[in-house]
């Protein structure tokens, strides 16, 4: 890689590459998950909660009888949907995000309160309802769940947007549409017909179209495919002592499942206690409402007086899937570049439940679309609808909602610039940007040149005019642009931030910066910013130990790690926490030096009159001489509400089309971020590669299909579900870059998770500039790519 | 394999398990090493071998202990992360990946015993593998978090690193 990245500040550990401060015990096989915890020869009155998972894409049970299991050896306990305790639980919600503390506590995303705690049918193969037993171990707890006689009644299945919307596709959730499976949206909750979501009006469209030299359509669909697959899966071990219960889990907010208990069970929260072990990444996956899990496992422990662990099997980590959404974008622009009007129409299938796909479409769109990607344009309308279907439902993962935005959107630029012979890095600069900083905007600027000078973006040939490789292979580049994501967002809505930094008296430190560490990297960049916050005692990271187990009656309330947010919030928050440990430092000195604190300084680990540095006392000693208590610094830091607009990212790529079999080879990836500031520079690359390789394998190989008959998702496992390995994957040049700045200290904003927002579009662009054509809906399998292949012969047929 | 005791050495180390007492027969050599033996660095994922999360050295050869009995490992030398040294050159190859333009060779690092269990049966192998032949070796890995380029490049310093040692 030729591009270095370099400092706005210099910082001696923020931003620098360091080793990962536990990269040595995750080598080592020493770091902890929740399964490694919650081991039975830890646990040995441990039992194993199984739950039934609905067979059936849209089933019902009609009587369920459940003594079989209840007589079989080994059985403990079996808890059932109409069970009182169960059904007099409010309903709950399948988008549980990271911002709201509870699903009942505050407006973060539109709430839906679509699913029960244990309910009576199901919506999706996998569906978790019915019933939950408690066995000795999981492989009784599995057969108990097999005599279970249920009588089910079986409507037929519908899995797209169109067939919701037949006659005989019954409301799947009457409760909010009585009248069909479209999702009301807001203002129909009053019970009025579902219409068009119309979300944003802007200017004038038809107006816009009318003045462009240029105007092209497009229609992709996004998501529905693909699921977050990580390796470790999703569980909790609970445990009722006396009158309160204590859980284990790879949750990312142990807060949240204590404030989730909490409203659940009726129990207050100081009898709450949960631990967080470390989780074997997220990628989005813990923001959805499986976690009725966390209540069975509870009820059966308090039934059975055991702890009662629940683990997912693959099949039910595979149920979370992206949002599934097809847009339909006119764009018009004018032959300078400037886009003159956009038109987005969205359709969204969210699936048997609604996560956050009216979000994905809605909120995504208008929050960030408008304010913060494409402000210059005058004249923007976006209409939306949303259905749901007996699919798996769609999700948070990585990127939520900017991937199917970029998706349609950066192909119509592509378009556009093809139809207007332009480059289309011209129209980005021209029409993107946010509502704070001025047109021309510096950052998009900056990651589009920085990226098209590594990447060889000059090189690129016209549509389809490449050299044939070897008679039947054909090369292309593509690229495109987004922001990045939700400083100022997370700023607003995270609340209040704590951090603690505690000095012992031989000045090593413990830092409590309390995130769950999923491989994020948010305890790496908060034990830089604490070494370079305590320079003043000549910290360095290898003194510094970060408290990794999350504990809601120890510790501090954590700060789940999404949205990249914990890259830097924490280490804002560090800033005013070393600055107590400094003032409590000149405190005790003065007492000790009988100096007034005023006239006293810190630096190098040396406490000194300002004006006769030789009167000094080491901060050691001051820790030794005294009564060798630590010195504890806190920090509450609340939002940063100062709008500081917002930093971009670029993505190129170039691919290799094999127009036999129709296999897509990505040869060179690069991606351009600007992120205000770096907090962790390896840690950072680290994400750029790994983001865009999740997008990546969402472009060309990851798909869960399904039986159209009935509904069921066929490959819901490691084999037959194809996820990139090192044999898949190209070289990645990835590329930090500070050039908009944020407020507070750092002025950061995150990386990670938009990593793989552009990969997708880079690279159907380049498969466009390949060979011409232009693929409605990822994965690029070889299938599709030769149905695109042959529908442009064809079509060129039919011009001879 | 009808057995009623079956010995494992572990990381230099002889168990001697029965059936019925220690473990069942029908338990996978990974159950038995994680659940049985508290060998927690053995990581089950999948439990299909598909994912090279439980991944150990049988006799200094990378196996998948998900994908085998507890029996059929009667009498073998078996090595899981817990029997490498913390100054390993692999160990702190991946520990200390931060080369520019190559990120970390880890990020959540549930997957990382696996890669350097088969790093190191690689490089008992082949000491200088190709770039082909690193990929090829750890293509049976999922790393979901996506870090190949940095455990690839970790992978080559530890073979540079044994060449100039020679």
């Amino acid at each position: 890689m030729k591009y270095n990245y370099v400092p706005r500040v210099d910082r001696k550990y923020v931003g620098s590459y360091e080793p990962k401060i536990d990269g040595k015990e995750k080598a080592m096989g020493r770091t902890k998950f929740f399964d490694d915890e919650t081991i039975k020869a830890r646990n040995p009155r441990m039992l194993y909660c199984s739950i039934i998972t609905c067979p059936y894409a849209n089933g019902s049970i009609v009587s369920m009888d459940t003594s079989r299991a209840e007589e079989m050896e080994g059985v403990r306990a079996v808890i059932r949907y109409d069970d009182p305790e169960l059904m007099a639980m409010p309903p709950t919600t399948n988008s549980w995000t990271d911002t709201a503390i509870t699903p009942f506590h505050r407006e973060t995303v539109p709430k839906w309160f679509d699913r029960k705690v244990l309910d009576s049918r199901g919506r999706f193969v996998g569906d978790m309802i019915g019933a939950a037993v408690a066995a000795d171990t999981r492989e009784i707890a599995d057969e108990a769940i097999k005599l279970i006689d249920i009588k089910w009644e079986v409507s037929p299945p519908f899995l797209d947007v169109d067939e919701a919307q037949e006659p005989w596709a019954k409301p799947l959730h009457p409760e909010a549409n009585p009248g069909g499976n479209q999702l009301p949206h807001r203002e129909d909750l009053d019970g009025g017909p579902c219409v068009d979501d119309i979300v944003v009006d802007k200017g004038d469209v038809e107006k816009g179209f009318a003045e462009a030299d240029a105007v092209v359509e497009v229609d992709e669909t996004f998501g529905g495919g693909s699921t977050q697959g990580t390796l470790d899966f999703r569980g909790c071990m609970a445990e009722w002592i006396d009158d309160g219960i204590e859980v284990w889990t790879n949750h990312y907010y142990a807060d949240q499942v204590r404030m989730h208990l909490h409203d659940m069970l009726g129990l207050p929260l100081a009898k709450i206690r949960v631990h967080n072990t470390n989780c074997g990444a997220h990628m989005g996956k813990w923001n959805m409402g499986e976690q009725n899990f966390f209540l069975l496992s509870a009820i059966l422990s308090r039934r059975t007086g055991c702890p009662v662990k629940y683990k997912m099997n693959v099949h039910e980590e595979f149920a979370e899937t992206r949002t599934k959404i097809r847009f339909k974008l006119k764009a018009g622009a004018k032959k300078d570049g400037t886009i003159t009007a956009l038109y987005f129409d969205g359709i969204g299938n969210q699936g048997a439940y609604n996560g956050v796909t009216g979000y994905a479409l809605t909120g995504f769109m208008n929050a960030e679309g408008i304010p913060r990607l494409f402000y210059p344009v005058e004249n923007v309308r976006m209409k939306s609808r949303n259905y749901f279907t007996n699919r798996i439902p769609g999700g948070v993962f990585r990127s939520v909602g900017n991937v199917q935005q970029n998706f349609p959107l950066g192909q119509a630029v592509d378009a556009l610039a093809e139809k207007l012979d332009i480059d289309p890095i011209v129209i980005y600069k021209k029409s993107f940007g946010n509502s704070y900083d001025p047109q021309p905007n510096a950052s998009v600027a900056a990651v589009l040149d920085a990226a098209a000078e590594e990447f060889g973006w000059s090189r690129r040939h016209k549509t389809d005019e490449g050299p044939l490789i070897d008679g039947y292979k054909k090369r292309g580049m593509g690229m495109t642009l987004h922001n990045q994501w939700h400083a100022e967002w997370q700023e607003n809505e995270r609340g209040r931030i704590e951090t603690s930094i505690r000095v012992n008296p031989d000045l090593s430190v413990i830092l409590n910066a309390p995130t769950k560490e999923t491989g994020a990297g948010g305890n790496s960049a908060a034990v830089m910013a604490c070494a370079d916050n305590l320079s003043f005692l000549g910290t360095t990271p290898q003194d510094i130990k970060w408290v990794s187990e999350g504990d809601t009656e120890m510790g501090l309330r954590d700060c789940p790690p999404t949205d990249s947010v914990v890259s830097f919030i924490l280490s804002e928050c560090i800033v005013g926490a070393a600055l107590d440990v400094k003032r409590q430092f000149i405190e005790r000195a003065s007492e000790m030096m009988n100096i007034d604190g005023e006239l006293l300084d810190i630096k190098d680990g040396v406490i000194y009159k300002k004006t006769e540095p030789w009167v000094n006392i080491q901060a050691k000693d001051v820790m030794m001489e005294d009564d060798c208590v630590p010195i504890t610094g806190c920090n509450v830091r609340n939002n940063n509400k100062t709008i500081t607009g917002i930093g971009y990212g670029a993505w190129f790529a170039e691919v290799e089309v094999d127009t036999e079999t129709g296999k897509v080879t990505v040869l060179d990836l690069v991606i351009a971020n600007d992120v205000g500031q770096v907090m962790h520079a390896s840690g950072a690359e680290s994400q750029q590669i790994g983001g865009v390789f999740i997008g990546m394998g969402e472009t060309l190989t990851e798909e869960i299909f399904y039986d159209r008959k009935t509904g069921t998702p066929l490959n819901v496992n490691y084999i037959d579900y194809k996820m990139l390995t090192m044999a898949d994957v190209p070289p990645v040049s990835p590329m930090l870059l500070e050039v908009w700045k944020g407020a507070s200290e750092y002025g950061a904003c995150g990386l990670a998770e938009s990593t793989p927002t552009g990969a997708s579009t880079a690279i159907a662009n380049a498969v466009y500039n390949a060979v011409g054509i232009r693929i409605p809906q990822v994965p690029f399998s070889p299938e599709r790519i030769l149905e695109g292949l042959a529908r442009k012969a064809v079509k060129e047929g039919q011009n001879d | 394999m009808n057995k009623d005791n079956i010995k494992l050495c572990i990381n230099g180390r002889d168990y001697r398990l029965t059936v019925g007492k220690d473990f069942e027969v029908e338990e996978t050599l990974s159950t038995v090493l994680r659940e049985r033996l508290g060998f927690t660095g053995v990581r089950v994922s999948c439990n299909q071998g598909a994912c090279g999360a439980c991944t150990v050295l049988i006799n200094g050869k990378s196996a998948l202990s998900c994908m085998m009995l507890a029996v059929e490992a009667d009498g073998c030398d078996i090595t899981t992360i817990e029997g490498i040294a913390a100054d390993d050159p692999v160990i702190e190859a991946f520990a200390n990946e931060t080369d520019h333009g190559y990120g970390t060779a880890m990020q959540c690092g549930f997957c990382t015993p696996g890669f350097v269990l088969e790093t190191k049966s690689l490089l008992a192998d082949n000491p200088h593998p190709s770039d082909e032949e690193i990929r090829e070796a750890l293509s049976g890995h999922v790393c979901r978090c996506g870090v190949y380029q940095g455990i690839e490049h970790a992978v080559h310093k530890v073979s540079r690193a044994v060449k100039e040692g020679e």
